[in-house]
């Protein structure tokens, strides 16, 4: 099953968010792929990549397809949905 | 003795042993015949550096948390991501397979995914500075190179770097390390800020020159003055120890007998002691975000009421100053689900969003607060409300409060009404000050964010830095007018911007007729001492002459010219 989200996060899928993302992805019995939504087949790659997910260099705004497979697919994709569509405090110095 | 000139960036004064930290300097052996290789021999080494990497970054992660927050520590869990990469560890598997010893296959890997990122912008870019923080764990546990523990050093270390990250410094034992001085960065660097959040003196882009200083050299730094001493000679020494102000417990006046507050700023629990222990005469700004951020949740009435009990409890007989929830701007708090803004510095962030969206929210901040200031030390307790520019706010906030004490009555739940002050950031509310005063009985002035507001310059934006300077005479009458229309309505004023803890401009604000400084706490001595020196007849004639200079550069000029 899979999933078309727009991304939330100031920050796209970068840093915090991304740390999420892959932590989340890795916490479920789901083979999991993203890719931006208008990349097509060859533009997906494994979402438990922090490596690959960054390498996307998905901004804030931009619309990502999600594909997951397994037991958990789901509960993998709503639980991705949720971390997407939650905008992140990246932690600017409070003052 | 030979000294370099750099940045100080934590003004405080630390002699000790020169230590380098030189992270990159990692070489690896020659390349074996790969048919030499024990394939299973180095699968088992790869692992075994994985773990060891996995618990020093947890390790760190952890301790990042304790001492510096949260959002600094996120960092290590990208990392541990990093570490666990399916494609890293594949790559590096089958290098292994096709003959490479770890150490070869790990750098091998890692430079390809390093050469990805760095060919991109920005963030991009910082992914490979990750990358390389991971890589060189990984590679100095199989190559068992003694690394600096940055966690661990020795007593007495002068750290020297070329430049260290955030997670560099937040790693640091501030009861260790006696200073950092930096061939690179700048003293808004988040390296830097670290390093004045630990308290740990600091001198930043000192330039090459400080390639030159030999490890184990003695090495004093000077924060206060932007210096790096080599071999310090015994007057510099002396005088260095000088510059770490003696902690003066009691509350201080001018020499002709004027009471200046002096107190710190807050964000965290674990910041009251110390500040307490730098003699600190209360809070003047407490920060209440920590409550609401990193969580899924905000947090309830309770929660909330222990912490600002714990706040008065840590400074019984002194005033609390807390700020009620400011977020917006550049402060997101997840479930809050705040719309994301093209100009979020204008938007909706403190008690905009308190009176509007969050009101709920803003109630169960006025029930904790108006039931902690019924406590024992409930007489101390201020609460001031972020980002005012209207008397209408103050006015609704007012009555929100006398509708949260008729409910708690009702319910018969203990309470006192605490004293309620504003905070002066933006021109809005420099402007009608009085108004604002005549309904309260403080106003705080923000500094960082008024300058910000005053001056139409980011904060955040270096290309605009030489306009976010407190110091133009716009922003200085901006004070001025706040100061001169709260006191004609017998409200107190005070400053809790960066400012504020600048010693060298103690004089002035005493001259401009502040009544209370707050600060970051490691200031509160040096400002203790510059207010006993002052005399406020000489100071308001320097604040007079200060207010008529038509430029940054003239006002400097009349500061210098009094030193």
């Amino acid at each position: 099953m899979e999933r078309t989200v727009d991304v939330v996060p100031e920050a796209g899928l970068h840093a915090r968010p991304a740390s999420k993302f892959v932590q989340t992805v890795n916490q479920y019995d789901a083979t999991v792929t993203v890719g931006r939504a208008d990349d097509g087949e060859d533009g997906m790659v494994d979402a438990s990549s922090m490596l690959a997910v960054t390498g996307l260099n998905v901004e804030h705004g931009e619309s990502v397809r999600i594909v997951a497979e397994g037991e958990d697919a789901s509960d993998a994709l709503d639980a991705l949905e949720t971390v997407l569509t939650t905008p992140v405090d990246e932690g600017g110095e409070a003052s | 003795m030979r000294a370099l000139t750099g940045v100080g960036s934590t003004p405080l004064s630390g002699v000790g042993t020169a230590r380098w930290y030189r992270p990159t300097a990692l070489e690896l052996p020659a390349r074996p015949d790969p048919a030499s290789v024990d394939r299973e021999a180095e699968r088992e080494r790869f692992e075994r550096a994985q773990r060891d990497a996995r618990e020093a970054i947890r390790a760190a992660r952890d301790r990042t948390a304790e001492s510096v927050g949260e959002d600094e520590a996120a960092v290590f869990e990208a990392h541990e991501q990093f570490l666990d990469d399916p494609q890293l560890v594949d790559a590096i598997e089958e290098s292994i397979d096709d003959g490479s010893p770890a150490e070869h296959a790990v750098s091998d890997a890692y430079a390809d995914a390093i050469a990805q990122f760095e060919g991109m912008e920005g963030r991009m870019a910082e992914r490979a500075d990750d990358l390389r923080d991971v890589r060189d764990r990984l590679l100095r546990a199989l190559l068992d190179v003694a690394a600096v523990d940055l966690g661990s050093l020795p007593q007495g270390t002068v750290l020297l770097a070329d430049r260290l990250t955030p997670s560099d410094t937040a790693a640091l034992d501030p009861d260790a390390v006696a200073g950092i001085a930096t061939v690179t960065g700048g003293r808004t660097s988040h390296a830097a800020i670290i390093a004045r959040s630990l308290a740990i003196p600091a001198v930043v882009g000192v330039g090459d020159g400080l390639d030159d200083v030999t490890e184990g050299a003695t090495v004093l730094v000077d924060g206060e003055a932007g210096e790096v001493v080599v071999d310090p000679n015994e007057e510099r020494r002396a005088a260095a120890s000088d510059v770490d102000e003696p902690v003066v417990a009691a509350r201080v006046s001018t020499a002709d007998g004027r009471g200046i507050e002096v107190a710190a700023n807050v964000g965290r629990p674990a910041e009251l002691d110390p500040a307490a222990e730098r003699g600190a005469d209360g809070i003047g700004l407490y920060r209440t975000e920590f409550l609401f951020l990193d969580r899924d949740a905000p947090p309830d009435e309770d929660e909330q009421f222990e912490a600002i009990t714990a706040a008065l409890q840590a400074f019984p007989d002194e005033r609390v100053v807390v700020r009620t929830l400011d977020v917006g701007g550049d402060k997101q708090v997840p479930y809050l689900d705040l719309p994301a803004e093209p100009n979020p510095f204008l938007g909706r962030r403190g008690v905009r969003l308190s009176l509007s969206d969050h009101a709920d929210l803003f109630e169960t901040q006025l029930r904790a607060l108006l039931r902690a200031a019924a406590t024992d030390a409930g007489d101390g307790l201020a609460v001031m409300v972020p980002m005012v520019a209207r008397v209408e706010e103050v006015e609704d906030v007012l009555s929100r409060i006398e509708a949260v004490a008729a409910t708690l009555d009702t319910e018969g739940v203990d309470y006192e009404i605490p004293a309620l002050g504003a905070m002066v950031e933006t021109p809005a509310a420099s402007y009608v000050a009085g108004a604002l005063a005549d309904r309260l009985d403080f106003l705080s002035i923000g500094t960082n964010d008024l300058t910000q507001y005053v001056m139409a310059a980011d904060r955040e934006n270096d290309g605009v830095a030489d306009l976010h300077d407190p110091l133009h005479p716009a922003v200085l009458r901006a004070v001025d007018r706040t100061v001169t229309a709260a006191h004609a309505c017998d409200a107190w004023v005070g400053m809790c911007g960066e400012m504020a803890g600048d010693p060298d401009l103690t004089e002035l604000l005493v001259g401009l007729g502040l009544d209370e400084l707050s600060m970051s706490a490691v200031t509160v001595p040096a400002v203790k001492q510059r207010v006993r020196e002052t005399d406020s007849e000489t100071a308001a004639a320097l604040a007079d002459e200060i207010l008529a200079c038509e430029t940054r550069a003239a006002v400097v000029a009349r500061l210098d010219g009094v030193e």
